[in-house]
C-alpha cells in the first residue's frame, strides 16, 4: 500500500538489475561459504578417519609380536637344489648324483655328528642328512688351515658335520637334503652360508629331521 | 561483458547443483567405506587383543630361542639315556632310562612344531642363551635366579650369569660323555645318574627362565610341567644314586 502511495519510488529497470545482481551475488557467497564448511567438515573427519587408521596399524604391528622370518621365504645366493631323491637303506656304496652327496640312498646307520679329521663315509653320512643335518666339506687341497678352523668354529654344536673332501670343483660346500652350496670360505661367504644354514638346517625340507645324529656310527678322525 | 558474465552465471546456476550433489554423494560413499574399515579393524583389533594367545612369538622372541636351545638340551638327554641302556643290565635305571629318552623326545617334537608353527628357523637367529639374558615380565635381567631360586629348584649352580653363547646349565661335556661311552654296568649307571641329575637341574633353570620371560600359554604349561617332572626325576636319581654308593 505504502508502495502504491509512492509510485515514484517504483525501482528502474537499472535498479531491479542492480538488486537481481546483488541477490545473484549473495546467493552465491552462500554456496561459497556453505562449500567451505562442507569442506572443512570433510578435511577434519578424514583427518580424525586417517589418524584413526594409523592409530590401529601401528596397534597391529606392535601387538603381532616380533618379526618373523619364514625359512621358507629365504633365498639362497647360489644354492642347487635336487627333488625326488630317493631315500633307502641300502648296503655297499651309492653312486650319487652331485658330489659332495646331498641325498639319495644310504646306509642303514647314521654318522654320529661332529667335526672330522678325515674324509667320512657318503652312505653314512647322507643318512644324517636325512635327519636334517648339514655337513661342511672342504678340499684340503684348496684351503687353509686357519680356513678349515674358521669352518669348524662355524659350524652348528648340534646337526652339523664337517670333514675333507677330495676332489671338490669348490674349496667348500655345505649340503642338507636335497641342496647345496659352494663356497670358497666362512669369512668371505658368512652372509650366504648363514642364510643357507638358517633355512635348511633341521628343515622339513628333509625327510626325518629332529631323528637322531648321535647313537650311530663314529667315523675316523672325529675330534668333536 | 555483461553479457558474458551472464552466460557464466547461468552455466553456474545450471551446473552448481550437479557438481554439489556428486561431491556430495562422494563424500557419502568415502565416508560409508571408512565407517565400514574403521569398525572392521575396531572389531578386529579388539578380538585380537582380547583373545588369549595374542602373539606369535618371533625368530628373536625368548620363546623361539628357549625351544631351540631346550631341544638340544633334550637331545643330550635322549643321547645319554639311550647310550647307559646299552651300558647296564639293572631293570630299574633302564626303565628309567627308556622313559626318559621318550618323554625327551617327545617333547623335543612338541618344541620343533611350535617354530613350525610360528613360522621361524629351526636354526638360531642368535647366540645360545641370548634369551635367558633378556628381562623378565616383571622387569628385571637374571635377578630371579640369582636371589636363590636355587633352594627351590635344587640348583647347586651359584653362578647365575649367563652370557650370550654361553653354555647351557647341565649340559654334559664331551668327556663326560666320553666317561659314560666306556663305562660299563654300575660305573655306567653312577655316571648317567650323576650327569643326569645335573642335566635336570640346568632344565629345570631353563624352564625357570621362560616362566619368568613368557605368556604364551602353551609354553608356560609346557615349561611348569618340565619343572614338575624333572624336579621329581632328580629325586628319584638322587636316591638311586645313593644306592649305588
Amino acid at each position: 500500500m505504502a508502495s502504491s502511495d509512492k509510485p515514484t519510488d517504483k525501482p528502474t529497470v537499472k535498479q531491479q538489475r542492480d538488486a537481481r545482481r546483488q541477490e545473484k551475488v549473495a546467493e552465491l557467497k552462500r554456496q561459497q561459504a556453505r562449500a567451505k564448511r562442507n569442506r572443512t567438515i570433510g578435511i577434519v573427519t578424514a583427518s580424525v578417519a586417517g589418524a584413526a587408521v594409523v592409530a590401529l596399524v601401528v596397534t597391529f604391528v606392535v601387538t603381532s609380536g616380533q618379526p618373523r622370518q619364514d625359512p621358507q621365504a629365504i633365498e639362497v645366493d647360489g644354492v642347487k637344489t635336487y627333488s625326488d631323491l630317493t631315500a633307502n637303506h641300502v648296503g655297499g656304496t651309492v653312486d650319487y648324483a652331485m658330489t659332495p652327496p646331498a641325498g639319495g640312498d644310504h646306509n642303514q646307520v647314521w654318522l654320529n655328528c661332529g667335526v672330522y679329521t678325515e674324509p667320512v663315509p657318503n652312505e653314512n653320512a647322507v643318512h644324517d642328512l636325512e635327519h636334517g643335518a648339514v655337513w661342511f666339506t672342504y678340499d684340503p687341497e684348496q684351503v687353509s688351515e686357519s680356513e678349515i678352523e674358521a669352518l669348524r668354529d662355524f659350524a652348528p654344536d648340534t646337526y652339523a658335520v664337517v670333514s675333507p673332501y677330495e676332489g671338490l670343483d669348490s674349496p667348500m660346500y655345505v649340503s642338507a637334503w636335497g641342496a647345496q652350496l659352494p663356497f670358497s670360505n666362512v669369512a668371505d661367504d658368512e652372509a650366504t652360508v648363514s642364510d643357507f644354514v638358517t633355512k635348511y638346517w633341521k628343515s622339513t625340507n628333509a625327510p626325518e629331521p629332529g631323528a637322531p645324529c648321535t647313537g650311530g656310527v663314529d667315523g675316523t678322525g672325529k675330534i668333536a | 561483458m555483461t553479457a558474458a558474465g551472464r552466460d557464466d552465471g547461468d552455466v553456474t546456476d545450471e551446473a552448481t547443483p550437479t557438481r554439489a550433489s556428486s561431491g556430495r554423494r562422494l563424500r557419502l560413499v568415502v565416508a560409508g567405506v571408512l565407517t565400514v574399515a574403521i569398525v572392521l579393524l575396531v572389531g578386529v583389533a579388539l578380538g585380537r587383543l582380547s583373545s588369549p594367545n595374542p602373539v606369535t612369538p618371533g625368530t628373536d622372541s625368548v620363546e623361539a630361542g628357549f625351544s631351540r636351545d631346550m631341544q638340544v638340551h633334550h637331545e643330550q638327554a635322549v643321547q645319554m639315556a639311550m647310550m647307559v641302556r646299552d651300558r647296564t643290565d639293572d631293570p630299574d635305571v633302564r626303565s628309567l632310562a627308556y622313559d626318559l629318552a621318550l618323554t625327551q623326545s617327545q617333547q623335543a617334537g612338541q618344541m620343533y612344531a611350535w617354530l613350525e608353527l610360528w613360522r621361524v628357523p629351526q636354526a638360531p637367529s642368535e647366540p645360545t642363551m641370548t634369551w635367558m639374558t633378556r628381562p623378565t615380565l616383571d622387569g628385571d635381567y637374571g635377578s630371579h635366579h640369582m636371589t636363590g631360586d636355587g633352594g627351590a629348584g635344587g640348583s647347586a649352580t651359584p653362578v647365575a650369569t649367563h652370557e650370550p653363547g654361553g653354555r647351557m646349565p647341565g649340559l654334559a661335556t664331551d668327556e663326560q660323555l666320553a666317561s659314560l661311552d666306556a663305562a660299563r654296568g654300575v660305573e655306567a649307571e653312577r655316571i648317567f645318574l650323576t650327569l643326569m641329575i645335573a642335566h635336570h637341574e640346568g632344565g629345570i633353570e631353563m624352564a625357570d627362565a621362560i616362566l619368568a620371560r613368557s605368556e604364551v600359554p602353551q609354553v608356560r604349561a609346557f615349561a611348569s610341567g618340565m619343572v614338575q617332572t624333572q624336579q621329581s626325576e632328580v629325586e628319584a636319581m638322587q636316591a638311586m644314586l645313593a644306592e649305588r654308593g
